[in-house]
């Protein structure tokens, strides 16, 4: 025993004499991100409901085994931000307000400028008038969207008066402030226009002029009863229509292509026997699309009034121009919201109830990775990357 | 409490059957708060003896999510923050601006109208949170719509719990 322990340490004295000295290391050294971010990287949202006032978007790597491989960077939004992300350019837009002592003093509204592969803000726009404040929503893709190639940002204003704020990005300024008649919702439509759903169950439209003021209106008289079968304010946008889906489970499509919103095709996402057991649209964001133009739909089972933010046990996948089920997709855990990554290889990313994300092949089905280790987060609603 | 903490396998799929917006996240909280105090026993509260009328009933514990009145809330229980089912905790600013459900009081039968006030100028209280959403519309019809956060008019929009008022019963 003492004979091999005298060799060892015989050994590592050599060893030792042997080896190089590790390099010194040069303070400052910052990563920065690749552009454009691969197709597997999604940006979640964390929504911190336990603290909000320091919410956060992590960009992932849904191919990453443990936290050192699937976490890549964050940036900060306060207060249940909203976030949206530009195509053409590699800005992201973080639509947020503060405090000047936290939760408390002088509030300052602003519209954050993130630079994609740096994380950092690299410019921001204040929004100082009273009436335009945003609204705070937790699970809404759609009250901030790009329109017009994004020359403008707009988002949905809430003070309870009900605004659609027009921001000219390349202007880096608020331009316009137009008022909804009991609206939500911006969807972008025409050439440089927006829709909005509407509290009587109707659909209105707007186009704006190059200087963001309103050309034309139009208007969907009321079409579906909120109170016995409201349309999700979430729909998917496919090849400029958007899919409705309906809290009993019906889609509602409506053109969004012209300067005033049409309205489509009605048609159901249920056969007989999915009546009878009580299959339902659900969840915080329940619709999304893919590189192929396929609907795909979160839904649960046993629905009932009251259930339409149900977590979901399936995805179904329906073909937009048959109108047909093609796919369903049992998933691992229930989950309350998920996004489908850009591609030729789409894949699935839900957040599932235990807030972890499952990872599955939009094609196949197939479960291919769990991302957790979240803690005490809320990495509530995921954006594929543009 | 870490809600992380309490969260088995068995929890969650019962959550799956429970939840809903703010959240769905609030179903999470709906569930612990009402697991530990089953069974619900109608129990009449006692009405003001010094006010003359029939005796009022109103049955459960508000520090649950099953609680009657909860059910188109999202969020955390004032009840279980400091305040009580219609009392902001201390030091808390109360929205006048609010959601507004209609929840039948299963002691006699009435449905009441329901205002749903947030309490703001702190952070979340982080206990009991629920997430009914009977009635809850989509956020194009903001009164009746729980996925706001409410915190209106208010020095704050820190959102920390919500209290539920009765405004009186709804007329069929």
């Amino acid at each position: 025993m003492l004979k091999q322990f005298l060799r060892f340490m015989l050994l590592l004295g050599m060893t030792q004499s042997a080896l190089a000295d590790l390099p010194i290391d040069k303070p400052g050294r910052i990563e920065t991100l690749p552009v454009p971010y691969p197709n597997d990287w999604v940006i979640v949202h964390d929504v911190a409901f336990d603290h909000m006032s320091v919410g956060r978007f992590m960009v992932l790597d849904i191919n990453g085994g443990d936290i050192k491989d699937f976490f890549k960077g964050s940036f900060n939004g306060g207060f249940i931000a909203a976030f949206t992300q530009a195509l053409g350019k590699p800005e992201m837009y973080v639509l947020e307000h503060y405090y000047d002592r936290g939760t408390r003093g002088n509030r300052t509204d602003v519209l954050t400028i993130y630079d994609r592969a740096t994380l950092e803000p690299v410019d921001e726009i204040i929004l100082d008038d009273p009436k335009l404040k945003r609204a705070e929503i937790l699970v809404s893709k759609f009250v901030i969207s790009l329109i017009d190639d994004e020359r403008f940002l707009l988002f949905y204003s809430f003070t309870p008066g009900t605004f659609v704020t027009v921001i000219d990005l390349e202007k880096r300024e608020v331009v316009n402030g137009v008022p909804l008649p009991t609206c939500a919702g911006i969807y972008p439509t025409g050439k440089r226009g927006f829709s909005s759903l509407c509290g009587n169950g109707s659909m209105v439209s707007f186009q704006l002029d190059e200087d963001g003021q309103v050309t034309e209106r139009g208007k969907i008289e009321p079409f579906f009863d909120v109170d016995k079968d409201a349309l999700f304010e979430r729909p998917a946008i496919i090849g400029g229509t958007g899919y409705f889906p309906s809290f009993n489970g019906a889609v509602q499509e409506i053109d969004l292509s012209g300067a005033a919103a049409r309205l489509g095709e009605n048609w159901s996402l249920l056969n007989e026997e999915d009546k009878n057991r009580g299959w339902r649209p659900g969840g915080a964001w329940l619709a999304a699309t893919d590189s192929t133009g396929r609907l795909y739909v979160m839904m649960h089972e046993n629905g009932e009034e009251g259930s339409h933010d149900y977590p979901g046990s399936e995805i179904w996948v329906f073909d937009p121009d048959s109108k047909t089920r093609v796919q369903r997709i049992p998933l691992t855990l229930p989950a309350i919201a998920f996004d489908i990554t850009m591609g030729d290889a789409p894949k699935i990313v839900t957040t599932n109830i235990e807030m972890s994300l499952e990872v599955y092949d939009a094609l196949s089905g197939e479960h291919l990775n769990t991302i957790a280790d979240f803690y005490h987060n809320w990495p509530l609603l995921v954006y594929a990357s543009q | 409490m870490n809600w992380l903490d309490n969260l088995t396998e068995k929890f969650s799929r019962n959550v799956a059957k429970t939840s809903s917006r703010r959240g769905f996240l609030c179903g999470l909280g709906g569930v612990i708060a009402g697991g530990s105090i089953m069974p619900l026993l109608p129990v009449a509260r006692a009405a003001d003896t010094e006010q003359p009328g029939p005796p009022t009933v109103d049955p459960g514990d508000p520090a649950t999510c099953e609680y009657w009145r909860n059910c188109a809330i999202d969020g955390y229980l004032c009840s279980c923050c400091g305040g009580t089912i219609n009392s902001c905790p201390p030091g808390t600013e109360m929205s006048t601006i609010t959601w507004i459900g209609t929840c039948k009081n299963p002691g006699d039968g009435k449905d009441y109208i329901i205002s749903y006030n947030d309490c703001c100028g702190k952070t979340s209280c982080g206990n009991c949170f629920c997430n009914r959403n009977e009635g809850d519309r989509p956020t194009y019809r903001p009164h009746t719509s729980n996925d706001y956060n409410w915190c209106l008019g208010t020095k704050s929009t820190a959102y920390h719990c919500t209290v539920n008022l009765i405004l009186g019963v709804a007329i069929k």
